[in-house]
């Protein structure tokens, strides 16, 4: 185990490095990020102010605010895009290089993007949700977060983080398929905003799309863990909403290692 | 005069190269305006989820904020076809001294960053937004006339200069700080503010995305002008003022940021 | 033809820290570090001549070149090629200079060849007739036309830097830039390019100015080298002045038959010189005696019959000194005169 540590920590050490080299990046990414949120933030302001229920979707105005912000903290953590990666390994055509050395090539890129998650963590994440306590407590004049609900939401959001980047990679098997990725990219980063919970609560929508959800991994990436977090689960529906998380992560790890078994067979084959 | 035509037949002789390298591969093409295309209409879907919970947003009824966005798509996509090699010089061409390339020849530097690409991605927001105004012309909400029609020329043309210059103008920094995508990142992002009624925001926003980095008179402001009567048709106007201060200031930028020029290698 | 006067060129880059807490470092500082690339450099180049650039990496070559060409803005001094300072009117400039940088193409990459010439006929404004002239005098140096329909990136290297040249000489300029034009090539390619440069300089008096570290390219091409070392210009002049000066050193190998005796053995004193002009250095692992001497103090026989007297010889290499140690030389004689003029300043204080 510690062997296997030493091999691939450099990978999450490196990544680190990486996005600290980029000081301007390291400031103007957390105001980047935080624009949809607060386009998010005033829109809903004022779709509450235009409605004349107080619950919208299942939530206050209140807890929206909550949702879109922790929403935001939550997608910062979790959608780590490793079919970029991956789409530039096969572009540079590293990934036969990968091959070659006696990792494995979904670990390494697991573990770099574990790299990418603390270091989105300490610096734009963890500060907004700090701010997101500070204004919950001071402005809206609720209680602070119960520090179970806490606990069950970050086991959440590993899971949810797993879970991403399991189903990324193999989206970004795709890139061995064509080589101009980009555009499916970008309309994989719209689509998941919908589906995940990003954009709008999974509440909004009409139930028979919420019905086909329950049947699909990606309410579980962000609508599950902003829901713990505002103590919309508890009980049994928590434990079924963490075992619905872990069940997701196993399937697409075991999906993934098929996927990949078969393109590499075919990169062997073709001499990629 | 003959310099213009010199160099609108350069631009036809560089851009037709250009599509014969991209015509190889179609499969790319069709994504990428897919891509475009999928992140736009999610953006309608929202609305379309928000609307079932409420009649009208600030005054502001469905339909007509489905043309405030359909507008505001236009603009982008002219702006998106025709300089989107402008991200370049923001992300790669100087740090890597790629723009080595551009000074050693007798052109104009900033004609040879544009000349360079066409993105046809760009169609996709170009698609959405026709599909929109259209969809929204049928619906009866748009005022149109002579009057409307010639301005709606000239508003999109001015927003696409809009858009040109804030791109020209974050990317220059480049010049000086080597990498400047982040930074470009951020002001072009600021244009989803202004894909919804100004209303809404804080003073502050309002006040930035108003005159600091002009996107609402890139969508929302022009935009009203032709859904309601009470907007004077000099918030036209204003735009291409806008425009024209915009521009002067980004590409006397971008001269001062070509003569400080670094190239790489060192 | 061109004139380069006193021309300096600074690079300001923020400070950097190793290792991850030096990221976070970083992060916050403001210092700065400040790079003289090129220190006041003057030359004059006359129309025809072909002059090699040489120094090692990092001596300022490319930034001098770069200057030239319009690419960079001196810090200070100018540079004025035909009447036209290219940072002034760069593209006055432009149309008068072909630029080959070995390492980076000036081709379209995803387009066959001709489309490269076509586009560039349009850009540098050349008449059909002058094109097809001028197509005809690079095909006939280059042999461009068996992969002129190929796409640039297909191409070999040898290929693809012989389509470079021709691509920056299509517009017949004045003055033609080389930046290790021969840079990876094999033998055979290397020595067309060199012909090929030779004729067009012939042919057109195009002046030439090259930067290589190839020491064949000076030899064929260059009738005067500018060296320079760390931003200054150190030698500027023939290769036979230089050689002359500078190139007297000699060294002879000599492989022996094992012997105790030779560890000890000290060539000079037993030629009755001082031992600063015949060092002699012996490799235990390969039985190898290293002389290096001046020919212009000892002759070759000498020595060699002092050894055979010494001990039992297998085999002899006589080496000719090469350029690359003939700049390293004039490298350690220019620093050493730095030494010693600043001493004597002090001495004057």
């Amino acid at each position: 185990m510690k062997k296997k540590l030493k091999i691939y920590l450099p990978f999450a050490s490196n990544e680190l490095k990486r996005q600290l080299a980029y000081k301007g990046a390291f400031y103007l990414f957390i105001l980047v990020s935080l624009f949809g949120s607060f386009i998010n933030y005033y829109l809903w302001m004022a779709i509450y102010g235009s409605s004349e229920n107080n619950i919208l979707g299942g939530l206050t105005k209140n807890e929206m605010i909550i949702y879109v912000f922790m929403a935001y903290v939550t997608s910062s953590i979790v959608t780590i895009s490793i079919s970029d990666w991956v789409s530039d390994d096969v572009v540079k055509g590293t990934v036969s290089m990968n091959l070659i050395k006696p990792i494995d090539y979904r670990a390494s890129l697991i573990v770099r993007a574990t790299g990418d998650m603390i270091y989105r963590f300490l610096a734009p994440a963890i500060f907004i949700w700090i701010g997101v306590e500070v204004y919950k407590v001071h402005w809206l004049g609720m209680p602070f977060t119960n520090i179970s609900y806490i606990f069950f939401y970050l086991l959440s959001c590993i899971m949810s983080f797993l879970i991403y980047v399991l189903f990324d990679f193999c989206f970004g098997m795709i890139a061995f398929f064509t080589t101009y990725i980009f555009g499916m990219l970008m309309a994989k980063e719209a689509l998941l905003s919908f589906l995940t919970g990003q954009l709008i609560p999974i509440s909004f929508f009409p139930e028979i799309f919420q019905n086909v959800f329950q049947y699909l991994p990606f309410s579980s990436m962000i609508y599950t863990p902003v829901m713990i977090y505002l103590g919309k689960y508890t009980g049994e529906t928590l434990c079924f909403m963490l075992l619905r998380q872990l069940i997701w992560v196993l399937f697409l790890y075991i999906l993934g290692s098929l996927i990949w078994k078969k393109v590499t067979k075919r990169l062997v084959v073709l001499g990629g | 005069m003959n310099t213009l035509k010199r160099y609108l037949r350069l631009y036809r002789v560089l851009v037709s190269q250009f599509l014969k390298t991209i015509m190889q591969s179609k499969v790319d093409f069709l994504m990428g305006l897919l891509g475009f295309f999928f992140t736009q209409i999610m953006g309608i879907a929202f609305l379309y989820l928000v609307f079932e919970q409420i009649p009208s947003l600030q005054g502001w009824s469905l339909n007509q904020l489905i043309f405030i966005y359909g507008f505001a798509q236009i603009p982008r996509g002219i702006d998106h076809l025709f300089t989107d090699n402008i991200w370049m010089i923001a992300w790669r061409i100087v740090i890597n001294g790629d723009f080595d390339r551009y000074m050693l020849r007798p052109m104009n530097l900033f004609f040879q960053v544009i000349a360079e690409k066409l993105q046809p991605d760009a169609l996709g927001e170009l698609l959405v937004g026709t599909l929109l105004l259209i969809y929204s012309l049928s619906k009866g909400i748009v005022i149109v006339d002579a009057l409307h029609i010639g301005l709606f020329l000239v508003s999109i043309f001015a927003g696409a200069i809009i858009y040109t210059s804030i791109k020209l103008f974050f990317a220059s920094i480049a010049f000086w700080v080597k990498i400047s995508g982040p930074f470009l990142q951020v002001a072009y992002e600021m244009a989803d503010f202004a894909k919804y009624p100004t209303e809404i925001y804080a003073r502050a926003i309002r006040f930035i995305i108003t005159w600091i980095i002009p996107f609402a008179f890139v969508a929302y402001l022009p935009a009203s002008f032709f859904l309601k009567e009470t907007v004077s048709g000099w918030i036209i106007g204003i735009e291409c003022l806008i425009a024209l201060v915009f521009w002067c200031i980004a590409y006397a930028l971008f001269k001062k940021g070509t003569s400080i020029y670094e190239s790489a290698g060192n | 033809m061109i004139d380069v006067k006193h021309i300096s060129k600074d690079f300001v880059s923020p400070k950097k820290y190793p290792g991850l807490s030096g990221a976070i470092k970083g992060l916050f500082s403001r210092e700065k570090v400040i790079k003289n690339a090129v220190n006041d450099i003057s030359f004059h180049i006359d129309k025809g001549e072909i002059v090699g650039y040489i120094g090692s990496n990092g001596a300022g070559k490319s930034t001098t070149i770069k200057m030239m060409t319009g690419i960079l803005n001196p810090t200070s001094g100018e540079c004025i090629a035909n009447g036209i300072n290219p940072s002034k009117d760069r593209k006055a400039n432009a149309k008068n200079i072909g630029v080959v940088f070995g390492q980076r193409t000036q081709l379209w990459w995803d387009l066959p060849l001709n489309e490269s010439f076509t586009i560039l006929k349009e850009i540098y404004n050349v008449s059909d007739e002058d094109y097809t002239e001028r197509m005809k005098f690079l095909n006939e140096v280059l042999d461009l036309e068996e992969f002129m329909d190929r796409p640039v990136r297909t191409l070999s290297l040898g290929q693809r830097m012989r389509g470079d040249l021709g691509a920056a000489l299509l517009h017949n300029p004045k003055v033609l830039y080389l930046d290790e034009p021969t840079i990876g090539l094999d033998l055979v390619v290397k020595d067309n390019i060199r012909k090929a440069i030779k004729k067009i300089n012939e042919m057109y008096e195009t002046t030439i100015i090259l930067t290589t570290h190839d020491i064949g390219d000076i030899e064929e091409l260059c009738n005067r080298i500018i060296i320079i070392d760390k931003g200054r210009k150190i030698y500027d002049g023939s290769l036979e002045k230089l050689k002359d000066i500078y190139g007297s050193k000699r060294k002879i190998s000599i492989e022996v038959k094992p012997d105790d005796s030779l560890r000890t053995f000290s060539l000079s004193s037993k030629l009755n010189i001082s031992p600063e002009e015949c060092i002699t250095e012996y490799d235990e692992k390969s039985y190898t005696l290293h002389v290096t001497f001046d020919k212009h103090q000892i002759q070759t026989p000498d020595i060699l019959s002092a050894i055979m007297e010494m001990a039992d010889v297998k085999d002899v290499v006589i080496q000719e000194t090469d350029l690359a140690e003939i700049v390293k030389e004039i490298y350690v004689t220019v620093q050493a005169g730095l030494a010693h003029s600043a001493v004597q300043d002090r001495k004057r204080n």
